[in-house]
């Protein structure tokens, strides 16, 4: 999936190049497996674990970190989840840089009379602890807006919001909302009208059953046009995700 | 999580060696002591550089011996550079 989107991948650990090389035949792994045998290119990322003890074997292990980076060496982001063993899925990061989602990914399609909203998931799989990105493709019939922020507390701002049920961390941003006058109240509002994207993630929380579960998640707006202003709104969702089992050594080609 | 952080690398070792052993001899582990050995594996984390900062040079061997750097990695857009524990264990 990164691949299609001219990103590689690279793996560094301290591992010898012996370790490295039987462990690509064995799993059938393509791309580079770097060794930093004595932790010097972990240090210099100042990623070094110390709290590891000298005498465990584990000693000279990094810290969990994912980095995307530019051809040019810009760091562009980086990944880092509070669990060893599970990063950021590949399909949020390919939805957050280029704006596409994985085939099997749930996506759902909310309508009123003047609002369209679809939304979707990154992936359909994921593990427990693991990031995951979602989208909200909003589209408004003409002559009607939703609000953005900042905003006075009569109205309601357009979010989306998950139960954190099964979410540790979320988040969800819209493009900056540009003023409009509205004629009727003789005031500037941030407003969206038309077709707009936002983009959130969820940081999934440890442990989660293995299996399917439903992310259940609202929506928020204020529907108004030049003459009528509707009262605001709370619609309901769910997406399904299916949680991988917790130990599965064997890494994804 | 609702587990202390352990404050020394002993305490922290204890744990990592159990951890360990269960995960070698095919046991279960309890939540608890995932929990456990996860909070005393990320104390203190970091995560390096920032968006926007240049990454360290870095030229490393691969699995087959190969020089690589940066420039002979990564795609037109760019490269996922995973640090990971071992491939060893």
């Amino acid at each position: 999936m990164l691949e299609k989107n001219g990103v590689r991948i690279a793996a560094v650990s301290y591992d010898s190049q012996e370790v490295l090389k039987g462990f690509a035949e064995k799993h059938g792994i393509g791309y580079p497996l770097l060794s930093d045998q004595d932790s010097a290119v972990i240090r210099r990322f100042k990623i070094l674990n110390v709290n590891i003890a000298p005498e465990l074997r584990a000693h000279g292990v990094p810290h969990p970190v994912n980095y995307l980076v530019a051809p040019d060496g810009i760091l562009i982001r980086k990944y880092f989840v509070p669990n060893y063993q599970h990063r950021v899925t590949a399909s949020a990061v390919v939805l957050q840089e280029f704006g596409t989602v994985a085939e099997d990914a749930a996506r759902i399609v909310l309508r009123n009379k003047t609002l369209t909203v679809e939304i979707g998931l990154s992936g359909g799989k994921a593990f427990a602890g693991q990031e995951i990105s979602f989208f909200a493709n909003f589209e408004l019939k003409p002559g009607w807006h939703v609000y953005g922020t900042p905003l006075p507390d009569a109205y309601a701002t357009t979010s989306i919001t998950f139960d954190d049920s099964k979410i540790v961390r979320q988040s969800f941003e819209l493009p900056e909302a540009p003023p409009m006058k509205i004629a009727a109240l003789g005031e500037a509002l941030p407003v969206y009208d038309g077709s707009f994207q936002g983009r959130g993630s969820l940081l999934l929380k440890f442990p989660i059953e293995a299996g399917r579960i439903v992310l259940s998640g609202r929506v928020c707006f204020q529907q108004c046009s030049d003459t009528v202003c509707e009262a605001p709104e709370t619609v309901a969702f769910e997406l399904p995700l299916t949680i991988e089992p917790f130990m599965v050594p064997t890494p994804k080609k | 999580m609702a587990y202390d952080v352990p404050k020394d690398l002993a305490e922290k070792a204890a744990i990592m060696r159990e951890f360990g052993r269960r995960r070698a001899a095919g046991e279960p582990v309890p939540d608890e002591l995932y929990a456990k050995h996860v909070n005393a594996t990320n104390d203190h984390y970091a995560t390096g550089p920032e968006p926007g900062q240049h990454i360290p040079d870095f030229a490393l061997p691969d699995q087959n011996g190969v020089l690589r750097s940066l420039t002979n990695l990564a795609g037109p857009n760019g490269l996922l550079l995973a640090f990971h524990r071992s491939a060893g264990w």
